[in-house]
């Protein structure tokens, strides 16, 4: 089964696509806070991460920088969720390996069928 | 908290995430479609509203009527599906004005058990919010007929009614730009025509000179958004020329220096009067400077390209049309006369790749002074 690691302090949107995921049927662990992520990560080893930039004290781009260099984390796939108006954050995201954006508010029935889709699970 | 209790507050709570993720849904589509409404035409909105409701409703059908201006029939705007582009509905009494008349959204299973007009109605299950602005009732959107069967949902109305009412938002804007752009061409038709009916010798020649000056401005590759700013120049190019006593304009013999200066004074005169119009301080730049010349030698002394270029294109198309036709004081020339006066000023008179343009229009267009001139926006 696919793991799927959200960090998010947004709990509505945790729960929101928590739920999404679970009804695809993929393992979800879901972090409201940020400090604990890499070592989260680290134990759990996850197919995908899908991380918010914005966060308080560890902000999303640190640790996706944090996985990208290190050798064991660096291929998992992530996802990062912007805000609005962030576009031009994306470069500096795609230089840290980012594989996709997703600008917020965004659809939660698309975010499934990339999701999906990145997991190389067929979709109904 | 025993086991009931538990399993219902689970279950509230899956409700209560599902609800959350409809409304993030809505929210992130409406995002989607203001950043895609924006900008467009009256039409393109309602296609493109047609489109999203249609694929996210999954209807076979899917228009939007449109109330006409007495405000007595609904006639079609945009259509998808099986629907006929030219239906209207006169009828009031039909299910279609309900939604109008309440300003809700509404729904009807199964429209031939209404028993009321329209009873011919192609459409079974269907769905009709309407299109309200700020300052009035635009229309309606009607969605019929899922693809799978079904009837619509309550999610399904709430839906189309998010999207409709941010679309007729958009719809009321664009009207509102249309209306502005019909105002502003009405008023400078207007001008013109006051301009034109101080001279018979000038009638036509404005229309002309726009002709002359868009094929030109294509050939030197111009925007469309440039090409209608040298449209609106070139219409009020000589509008400084209302000023010119008419006994000047229609003088049959040579002017003398005072009156060669009332006409050679028309540029600057044109750019004070327009001087009102605010958002047009680009245009009243051209038309000052229409009449410089290249070379530096002109009224103002700018030389080169310190002459706007749009002035470069229209001193090019104004001295052609000037030359091929009459005056008062002499017969206009042949299409090869003024071909080549203008040829011999390039450089002095004329900018030297606007002529060139010049040139090649000339030697491709078959019909360069002899059509009927019609000037289009």
């Amino acid at each position: 089964m696919s793991k799927v690691i959200i960090i998010d302090d947004e709990p509505f949107i945790l729960m929101m696509i928590e739920d999404k995921l679970k009804r695809a049927g993929l393992e979800v662990i879901s972090l409201r806070e940020s400090r604990s992520a890499i070592d989260v990560i680290r134990k759990e080893k996850p197919n995908l991460i899908i991380l918010d930039w914005m966060m308080p004290e560890v902000s999303g781009i640190e640790i996706c920088k944090a996985i990208k260099s290190d050798p064991d984390l660096a291929s998992i796939p992530i996802f990062m969720l912007t805000a609005k108006g962030q576009e031009d954050d994306e470069k500096l995201g795609i230089k840290c390996g980012v594989e996709r954006y997703i600008t917020k508010p965004f659809s939660p029935r698309i975010l499934m069928e990339t999701v999906l889709e990145q997991l190389g699970i067929k979709q109904n | 908290m025993n086991n009931s209790v538990l399993n219902r507050t689970k279950e509230d709570l899956r409700v209560t995430v599902k609800e959350l993720s409809d409304t993030y849904e809505e929210l992130s589509l409406l995002y989607r479609l203001t950043e895609e409404f924006s900008g467009l035409g009256v039409d393109e909105i309602c296609r493109l509203l047609l489109k999203e409701v249609t694929s996210l409703l999954d209807a076979k059908t899917a228009v939007v009527l449109f109330l006409g201006e007495e405000g007595d029939h609904l006639y079609t705007k945009v259509c998808f599906g099986d629907w006929d582009r030219n239906t209207t509905f006169r009828c009031k009494d039909n299910f279609l004005w309900d939604a109008l008349h309440k300003k809700r959204t509404i729904t009807i299973c199964n429209t031939n058990d209404t028993g009321r007009e329209p009873s011919n109605f192609n459409c079974n299950s269907v769905l009709i919010a309407p299109l309200t602005g700020k300052r009035k009732t635009i229309g309606l959107v009607m969605v019929a007929d899922k693809t799978s069967g079904d009837a619509f949902y309550s999610g399904d109305m709430k839906l189309l009614t998010a999207i409709t009412s941010q679309a007729a938002l958009f719809i009321e804007n664009a009207m509102l730009g249309q209306e502005m752009q019909f105002f502003l061409t009405g008023t400078i038709r207007s001008f013109v025509k006051a301009l034109e009916a101080s001279s018979r010798w000038t009638a036509g020649h404005t229309e002309r000179v726009t002709r002359y000056a868009i094929a030109l401005g294509r050939l030197l590759g111009l925007t469309s958004q440039e090409l209608e700013k040298l449209r609106i120049a070139s219409l009020l190019h000589d509008m400084g020329k209302i000023a010119t006593p008419k006994e000047i304009l229609n003088k049959a013999d040579k002017l003398s220096d005072d009156e060669l200066f009332e006409v050679k004074r028309h540029p600057i005169v044109g750019a004070e009067i327009l001087s009102e119009l605010k958002g047009f301080t680009e245009i009243i730049e051209w038309i000052k400077y229409h009449h410089e010349h290249y070379d530096g030698t002109g009224i103002h002394g700018l030389k080169g390209e310190e002459i706007p270029m749009m002035a470069r294109i229209l001193a090019v198309a104004d001295a052609f049309d000037a030359l091929t036709s009459d005056r008062p004081y002499r017969k206009r020339k042949t299409l090869e006369e003024a071909v080549r006066e203008i040829k011999n000023s390039t450089g002095s008179h004329f900018d030297p790749k606007v002529v060139e343009a010049f040139l090649e229009w000339v030697d491709s267009s078959d019909d360069v002074i002899s059509s009927d001139p019609e000037v289009d926006f």
